[in-house]
Order: structure tokens, then sequence, then C-alpha cells
């Protein structure tokens, strides 16, 4: 294909993604002259275009288009929905003619006549005003396959004129000189260009006051913005304008009308330059060529003590990581490329159902890797139009369910750790959980008894079931009647996971969870059977030994695999069984590993022959042959060249996996309804008496054991020489049990720069469980009792001893009830220090690691009396809406960078004694209140 | 020499095809030569667990990943002797690449296309799906290999 034409289709299919989500903006701020302008501009330089490129069925089109847009941007027509609807028409129709240009290089034989012709009457002052009707129905039965003859003679002259004379005239007010010797240039160098073109019989009297409105438009365009140019502007159209000339102008045009959209649309100005995706695709392929020759050097150096290669190497090595970083942010993009087709799709669901509905994007600039990108495109569209279509209710409903007329749904996406989260919300009716599950039964998908047992958001979940949808094909996703199962796959293909809450009456809200890149990942190499495997290490939680003298052995319960992994039953997957792999000897419960992977958010054990290595690989997409084996998710090929094939833990979890994933969001979901608090982890130990104690261990700063004769007495305290500062020794029991010749187990606390030792009898154990305080205690110094490794336990209250410590002045309140505390911090280090912390302040925390438990929390219709977390995590809850009346407390380490507006308090994370302090005044106010 | 060019010259004269013949159990076969990148002997083919039968395998080939297809599995045959690798057309589609193994690998053969003749109707189904025509060589018969049939039928088959 001409390079000129390929060009041209690359930069005006992207003119025409602006243009249509433009328009809806348009549509909805009529007044905003910015916006139409850009509109017009872009519009305007597509068809300039394809006048130079001599394509007429394409300038028609776009010409039509334009004379509309022009009356509305003099001021002359009202913008409505339905004239917005014809100009999107012609831009659809526009890219039709683009479509089949790219596909055979011509425009197709065919005619535009009767869209013109609706577009012409529509900028004549539509088509109820008798005139321009009258006028225009004789033309009609004229209006043939070819351009020129598309010209009545008696029609478009007028026509055209008028349009263009007034949008002259509109805009030439000031500027009254330059419109004539404008005309006469532009029709000199219409005539110029067009002679071989058209019939000069018509073309001479009719297109010279068309083009030369182009003409004059383009130079008003360059204009405007700055009167003063008009010596200028007769210039730059002069000039007797040659095919190339005229080329580069209008492609100069278009490119500063992209550059000017963009400065408007958003933030990004920065200097760019166009590459091809062919272009980036094949540098990647490069790069990871290098990546794995590093390797392979690498690895063949290991073994080897040469100093002087090691060196050099070791640059080589950092430089490729460099060069890979920086391939890896060309392939970067903002999400919002994949969104901006939606808005024009809401607009047009919103036209056909009668919907009012405002789309709302948050996050537009997060960047991912554009392979991702393109993948979930159509998930996402067809998501989006999921909930325009089937979530929201028409207006007289929201009207009657109390909510406002326009149903809003938000899209929106953000980073958290190595993923992107992206969240489509609406405030429609909610999930059907009835239909859906009478559906799923009519599926066969569940039975009566289980379905009466489930809780609603395991039925939500049946709308991602294989399936449940109606729809055969898993690859079309644009059509209608493609169900979320389709989604659900397409996403999962790429690591990624989708879940969806959902609220009668209140709207639903899918989030989707997929990795940034796909194109390098790191990765553990195990064996099994003689034969390497390679498994993503975002998957891998830990490696467990097992067999042959390990504490951990793999059991059998009724035939199916389990192991016992901190005293919880993991379901275990044989790699030999599960990929039929032959097994060369029968002695089989020989030493191995256990690879702990994350499937689809439960974990699932993996039994291996040994684990070899971690290597950087480069995922390569499987052949057709073997995309329908769900056990891979891609092949690599290793530092010394050998293939070998990545294994996917979903595909190999299979059908496991959906089994507990509904078992174990029951039971997720049955621990959240209890008042049980979370699990944690506790330091048993004895003090004072045979019974254990328990203390959190995460609130531990380290443990200590003093010789006796160490700890000394002053003004009536022990104390111990510790790191240059005496430490306060505190008995845990009565008194300090000093055995003779034994050493003194000491737990250190330490806070604020002080620490405090906790003098023990014997430190038990560490276990993790679930505190479940069966008692209060009116005794000071303990929290209740609880039921730990089936021994009644006392929990030590550990602020108690601190303030104790510290002479003992603060009065602990002893309320009866304790308070909740819902704890929100992505980061998970952070929520173990502070969820203890709260929890021996005699709180009863939840914690939480982002929005996507707390929606399913608040599913659950939990209560508590304070949030506490990281403020961003609290101002989404707060825009939420949820808990709206609630105390929130943020915790951070820039507690002075203002994040912390609307919120109740924010203080530093290392202050623990103002955290606890605050919480204590907050939750009494809202008691009080 | 001079001999062989008259030869060619004489027969590109009408329209003439070119294939790689290629042996397959005791059949030869001819693979369009514009329908081959390469011919290349299969090294360290990594086996994949669960693929469907005709796979062989993946290789690494110059640091691209093919996957290997036993043309003598699609074909219906038993399979080569242990030990005995084979050689491999390499055959490009799309942006992947496979590899067909056959048994050995021929000199290339140039025959006129109007003595191409369709595979007789008797001959089995699956053989026939896969065969474009024969060519009649003196001592014995050529069958033009539909190669994007046999890599294709595999890949649709067994993914549905």
């Amino acid at each position: 294909m001409d390079d000129l034409i390929s060009e041209f289709l690359t930069e005006t299919a992207e003119s025409l993604d602006v243009i249509d989500s433009e328009l809806v903006r348009f549509e909805n701020n009529p007044d905003d002259r910015a916006i139409l302008d850009n509109i017009f501009r872009l519009l305007h330089t597509v068809k300039g275009t394809c006048g130079f490129l001599g394509l007429p069925r394409l300038e028609a089109v776009a010409h039509a288009g334009e004379t509309l847009l022009g009356k509305f941007r003099d001021g002359e027509l009202q913008v409505s929905p339905p004239m917005v609807t014809l100009v999107l028409e012609s831009i659809d129709q526009i890219k039709v003619l683009l479509e089949s240009l790219e596909a055979t290089g011509a425009e197709p034989a065919g005619d535009d006549g009767a869209l013109i012709k609706r577009l012409e009457d529509a900028a004549m002052g539509k088509l109820n005003t008798g005139a321009s009707a009258e006028d225009a129905a004789p033309a009609e039965p004229e209006v043939p396959d070819d351009y020129d003859q598309d010209l009545g003679r008696e029609l478009r002259p007028g026509e055209v004129s008028l349009a263009d004379l007034e949008a002259a005239f509109q805009n030439a007010e000031s500027d009254v000189p330059v419109e004539n010797p404008a005309d006469t240039a532009a029709a000199e160098s219409e005539g110029h260009l067009k002679t071989g073109d058209f019939d000069p019989d018509l073309g001479r009297e009719l297109r010279p006051g068309e083009v030369s409105a182009a003409e004059l438009e383009a130079a008003f365009a360059a204009a405007e913005p700055d009167p003063g140019m008009e010596p200028g502007t007769p210039d730059l159209i002069t000039k007797d304008m040659s095919t190339e000339e005229a080329l580069a102008t209008a492609m100069a045009e278009l490119k500063g009308g992209g550059d000017a959209a963009s400065a408007e649309g958003g933030p990004r100005v920065q200097q760019t330059v166009r590459v091809g995706v062919d272009v980036l695709e094949a540098l990647m392929t490069t790069v990871s060529e290098l990546v794995l020759t590093r390797n392979q050097l690498m690895q063949t150096v290991r073994g080897l003590e040469d100093d002087d290669l090691k060196g050099p190497l070791q640059r080589l090595s950092a430089v490729t990581g460099e060069l890979q970083d920086g391939v890896m942010k060309t392939r970067m993009q903002p999400i919002g490329d994949a969104w901006r087709k939606l808005p024009r799709i809401i607009r047009d669901v919103s036209t056909d159902l009668g919907k009012k509905i405002e789309l709302v994007m948050e996050g537009q600039d997060t960047e991912l890797d554009r392979q991702v990108l393109e993948l979930i495109k159509d998930p996402l569209t067809h998501m989006v139009r999921n909930s325009a279509d089937h979530g929201l209710e028409m207006p007289e409903d929201r009207v009657k369910a109390g909510k406002t007329e326009k149903g809003i749904i938000k899209l929106s996406a953000y980073h958290e750790g190595g993923h992107i989260i992206i969240a489509i919300a609406d405030d429609g009716k909610g999930l059907d959980t009835k239909r859906i599950g009478d559906k799923a039964l009519e599926k066969g998908l569940t039975t009566h008894e289980e379905l009466s047992r489930m809780t609603e958001a395991q039925i939500h979940r049946f709308i991602f079931a294989p399936g449940f949808s109606t729809a055969a094909k898993v690859t079309n996703l644009s059509g209608r009647g493609v169900g979320m199962d389709v989604v659900r796959t397409n996403i999962e293909q790429i690591g990624g996971v989708v879940d969806v809450s959902s609220t009668t009456g209140r709207g639903s809200h899918f989030t989707i969870k997929i990795p940034l890149t796909l194109a390098i990942v790191s990765a553990l190499i195990v064996g099994c059977q003689e034969q390497r495997f390679a498994i993503p290490q975002l998957a891998v939680r830990e490696l467990v030994r097992v067999g042959m003298g390990s504490e951990h052995t793999v059991e059998k319960l009724n035939g199916a695999s389990v192991m016992r992994l901190r005293d919880r039953l993991m379901p275990i997957v044989d790699l030999q069984g599960v990929l039929r792999l032959d097994s060369g000897d029968p002695g089989e419960d020989e030493a191995g590993f256990v690879v702990v992977l994350d499937a689809g958010g439960r974990n699932v054990g993996v039994v291996v022959d040994n684990v070899l290595d971690t290597e950087e690989i480069v995922v390569k997409p499987l052949s057709e042959s073997l995309r329908g084996v769900s056990a891979y998710s891609g092949a690599t090929i290793l530092g010394d060249g050998s293939v070998i094939m990545i294994l996917d833990p979903n595909g190999l979890a299979g059908d496991i996996v959906s089994a507990m994933e509904e078992e174990s969001s029951a039971e997720a979901l049955a621990a959240a309804n209890s008042d049980m608090p979370q699990t944690q982890r506790l330091l048993l130990v004895r003090a004072g008496g045979e019974e254990p104690k328990a203390v959190p261990l995460s609130l531990v700063t380290r443990l200590e054991e003093f010789d006796p004769d160490n700890i000394e007495h002053t003004n009536g305290h022990n104390v111990v020489q510790y790191r240059g500062r005496l430490m306060p020794i505190v008995p845990l029991g009565d008194q300090i049990q000093c055995t003779e010749g034994q050493r003194q187990p000491v737990l250190v606390f330490a806070e604020n720069h002080t620490s405090i030792g906790l003098a023990v009898d014997e430190i038990v154990d560490v276990v993790e469980e679930r505190v479940d305080l069966q008692m209060g205690s009116d005794r000071e110094g303990v929290i209740g009792s609880a039921i730990i490794k089936g021994k009644a336990t006392d929990v030590v209250d550990i602020a108690w001893y601190l303030d104790q410590s510290r002479a003992g002045d603060i009065q602990r309140r002893t309320s009866k009830r304790r308070r909740r505390v819902l704890l929100v911090d992505a980061d998970a280090f952070a929520r173990r220090m502070i969820a203890p912390l709260l929890a021996a302040a005699g709180y009863d925390v939840t914690p939480t690691g982002g929005m996507h438990e707390v929606n399913s929390i608040a599913e659950a219709e939990e209560q508590f009396d304070v949030l506490v977390g990281d403020p961003a995590a609290l101002a989404r809850i707060q825009a939420s809406g949820m808990w709206a009346d609630l105390p929130t407390v943020a915790v951070t380490d820039w507690p002075d960078d203002g994040s912390g507006e609307g919120l109740t308090a924010v203080l530093p994370r290392s202050d623990r004694s103002a955290l606890i302090a605050t919480l204590d005044q907050v939750s009494h106010q809202e008691n009080a209140a | 020499m001079t001999g062989h060019q008259n030869d060619v010259n004489e027969l590109s004269a009408e329209a003439v095809n070119e294939y790689v013949s290629v042996r397959i159990g005791d059949q030869l076969f001819g693979a369009p030569v514009n329908a081959i990148r390469e011919v290349f002997t299969p090294q360290s083919v990594t086996e994949v667990p669960l693929a469907p039968s005709e796979v062989a395998g993946l290789l690494n080939l110059r640091g691209r990943i093919v996957t290997a297809i036993d043309a003598r599995r699609r074909l219906g045959l038993p399979p080569r002797e242990a030990g005995d690798a084979g050689m491999a057309l390499g055959v490009e589609r799309g942006s992947e690449i496979f590899g067909l193994i056959v048994d050995s690998v021929g000199e290339v053969l140039r025959r006129p296309s109007a003595e191409l003749e369709p595979v007789p109707a008797h001959v089995d189904a699956t053989f026939r799906s896969m065969v474009k025509g024969v060519h009649k060589l003196e001592k014995e018969l050529l069958a033009v290999l539909d190669v994007s049939a046999v890599i294709g039928s595999a890949a649709g088959a067994e993914a549905a």
C-alpha cells in the first residue's frame, strides 16, 4: 500500500477516535467552544487530507459532517442529541470507508448520498423548514455514485457557498480583506489539483466555493488564536500549492491538531516520536534474546573463579537489566487508550435504551504493557457495556428507587504491587440473585440444596462460571450475548483475576487484577521426572520440603492428597499425576518439594521432585496446537537453550480451585459474619502459674535472656542495662522467679525509643490462632481468656504493662464492649504492625489489604466503631460512602503531606501511643454521640 | 550442467511446481518449496505432557520456539524407531513456526503443474485431506503435501 495512504489511515483512525469521544463530551457541554473547535479541526483535517489523496467518497462525507458542525460552531444551530447522532453516523461511515480502504487500498464503490443528504438537510436548518427540504428533494434522485456527479448544479452551489460563506463571514468579521484573495487562490489551487479528477465543467463552477471554505477555515483556524497574524494568513494560501506541499501542510496540521487535542484532553504534552509497533516488538524480542544470552553466560561463569570475566559480566548484566527496563517502558501505555472508545459506546447504549448514563473515568494515566492492554480491551468494553445495558435502570425506575435519573458507571484503574487493578462500578440495581440462581440451576451448575446454603456473593460468582452464558465462542467479545465466563477466561489467560460484589439496589462492582507485564517474568524452575518446568514467581507463595526427615508429609484423605501447613489442610496436586508423566520408579513417596501456589487466591500445593533455580524468563505464547492445554500459560527458552513449559497455576489446580473457591469464600464469609477477630500469631509463655499466657507476637520487639545477676533494683523497679540504657523489667507474673544459674527470658517491647522488658518464666511456643476471647476479664493486665491450642489461656494486655512501666498513671478504660476497628492498609507489613497493637489496646481488629476485601466486608454489612488505615484507602472508602459516619484515623509515614483531608485524624505511623490515644478519644466520642 | 540448464528452461516455459521431496514411512511426498521456510535437524525436542499426540514437542530454533508436529502421527503411521530424530521442515504460519517432522529429506524436484493429478477417491480420507494431488515419477508416485492442512488440522482439531 502507498506509504502516504497507510500513514493517513493510522493518523485518521486516531483522529476519529478522538472525535468520537470529543463529540460525546461536546453533547454534554454544548457551550464549550474548545471542544467543538477541536472536533472541527480534526474533521476538517481528515477532509482536507482525503481531498489531497484523491478519496472523493471520504471527502464528501467528511465535508457534509463538517458543514453541519460548522453550523454548531457559528451558533446557527442548537446542538441536540439527534444532531450529534447524525454527525456520529457520518464518522461511522468514514470508518467503514477507511476499513475498506485499508483492506483493498482503494475506496469502495458505493453511494453515501442518503447520509450526505441528511447531513445537509440538518445543516440547512433541519428537515422541517420547507424551503430547504423542497430544494433538496429534487436533488435526491440525482445523487449518484460519483462525487462530481453528486454535485447537482442547482443545489450544491447555493448550499455550499451558503454554509461556507456564512462560516467565512462569521469568522471573518474583523478580517474581511483575507476573504477574497483566499477564495481565488484556493480556487486556483483547486483547479490545479483537481482537473484530472473531476469534470472541469462542474468543478469550475462549484468546487472553488467549497474548497475555498476549507482553506479559509484552515486559515481561520490557524489565525484564530492570534488575530495579529493577518499578514501571514494570505501567504499561507495565496501560494499556488503543489499537491505535495498541500499534503505536507495538511499533515502538519493534522499533527498539530492531534497535539492540541491531547494538550486539551489531558496532561500529556511530552515530545514524542511515532514508532511502529512492529519495531517495538522486534526490539522487545531482541532484548529478550539478550536476557537469555546473559542468563546463559551467567550460568556458564557461575562455576568459574575468573575475576577478569566476572567484572565485565556483572556490568553486562546490569546494562542488560536497564535495557530491559527501558524497553519495557516503551511498551507501557496508559490504560486510557483502551477506554477511549467507551464514552461513545456508552452514549450509543444510552440513546438506544433511553437511559441516562454518566461515565466517570479515573486513573486513565495508569500504565500497563500494551500487550496486556490489547488483551483486556475487549473484556473491559464488554463489562462496561454490560453495566450500562443490564446494570443501570431506566430513568423512571431510578427515580422511583430514590436515585438520581442519571446512572453512573465508574471506571477506575490504579497500581497495587506488581498488579494493576481495574474497577468497574455502577450504581444500578445490582445483580439479580434469584435470576442467577435459577439460571445456575437450569444449567446444572448447582443443586437446589447447595443453592439454598449459598450466600449472595457466592451466587453472584456464578456469572463467571463456565457455561453460564449462552455464548458458544470464546474469541469474539465484540458482539452481544457473550457472557462473563468469557471475560473471566480472557482475564485468567493473562494471569489476572476478576471478581464481583453487588448489593441489590445499590449497584455492582467488578474488579480485575492483572499483572503489569507478561513479557519477562521471574520464574522458579522445578524438576519432575527428568523434565523441567517454569512456575511464575508471582504465583509462588512458599516452598516446603516434604518427606525424608522433613516435618511435612503429604497425606491422603479419601484418595485426595493434602498437606498440613501451619495447622491448615492444603490441597495438593501431584505434578507427575496431573501431567501424566511416566513414572520410572514406583517408590514415589520420597523427598521432594511442595510449591505452594496462589491459584485464584487460594493456596494449592504442587508436588515436584526438586527445585532447580530461579531465572528471568521470556514468556513466549503457545502455538495454536497447545493453547487448549490449560496446564500451561506459555513456553520459554532457558539459559542453556532448552525449551521448557511454563505452568499455569490456575490451570494446574483446575477443578480443585473452583471447588475450593466456593468453599473458602463461604468460610471467609462465615468468619467475617461471626464476631471472631482474625487470626494472630501469638507467643505462648508461662509466668506466675502453670497456665499459659498469650502475647501477640508482632508486638514483641525481641526475645532476650538475661543473667539474673544483671537485673538490678533501683527506685523500686527492676532494671537491666540493655544497649547502653536502663530498661525496666516488669514481671508478667507476680514477681520475677529467678532460678539460680538459669537465664531469665524477657520479652522486649520497644516504643518511642524506650524499651521495657516483660519477664516470664518460660517461652513455650508460637502459634497462629484466631483469638476468640471467650471471657472478658476484670483483672488488670489481662484482656481476657481464649482457647488456644485447646487450653484456656489468658491473653496479656501488653498496653497495661507498658503503662505500668511508665508509672502506670494512665487509666485504661475498662469497657465491657470491645470496639471494632476496620484496618485498611495495602502494606501487609503495616497491617501486621498495627493490628496487634490495636488488639493489645483492647480493640477488635479486622485487617484488610485493599478495597476488594473492604467491599466484601461492607457487603456483609459488618459494623465498626472506627476506621484506621492509610489515608488513600480511607479516602476511597469515604468516597464510596461506606460507613459514612464513622471516624477515620489515618496512619501514614508522611502525616504532613496534606493527603488526610476530610479524615478525623492523621497520625505518624511511628507514634503508637498517639494512635491509641486518638482511637480511645474518637471511639469514646462516638460512644457519647 | 548445460543440459540441466536447458532442462530447467524447457520446463519453465510452462508452469512448474517445485517440491522438497520427503519420505514419511514408505511413501514419497513433495512439500511445495514456497511453503517451507527451511529444513533442519530437530534437536533436543522438549516433550509436552498432555499435548495432542501429533505434537512431538517444542524445540529451540535460533531463539524461536518451534512446535514440532510429527507427520507420521498425523498420517496415522507407526512411530519412528527410537533414536531416529528424523528431519524437520520449518513452516511459518502467522507469527508461529511449526516444524513438520518427516523421516528424511531428499532433493528438490520440479514438475509441471499440469501433470498434477487428483488423489484417487478410494484412498483413505485422512490421507486425502492432507494431500493436494499426485505426480507420477518414473519409479514411484509423489504425493503433494498440503502443508498447511497437515499442520493446521492439528492445531484446529485439538484446540477446540
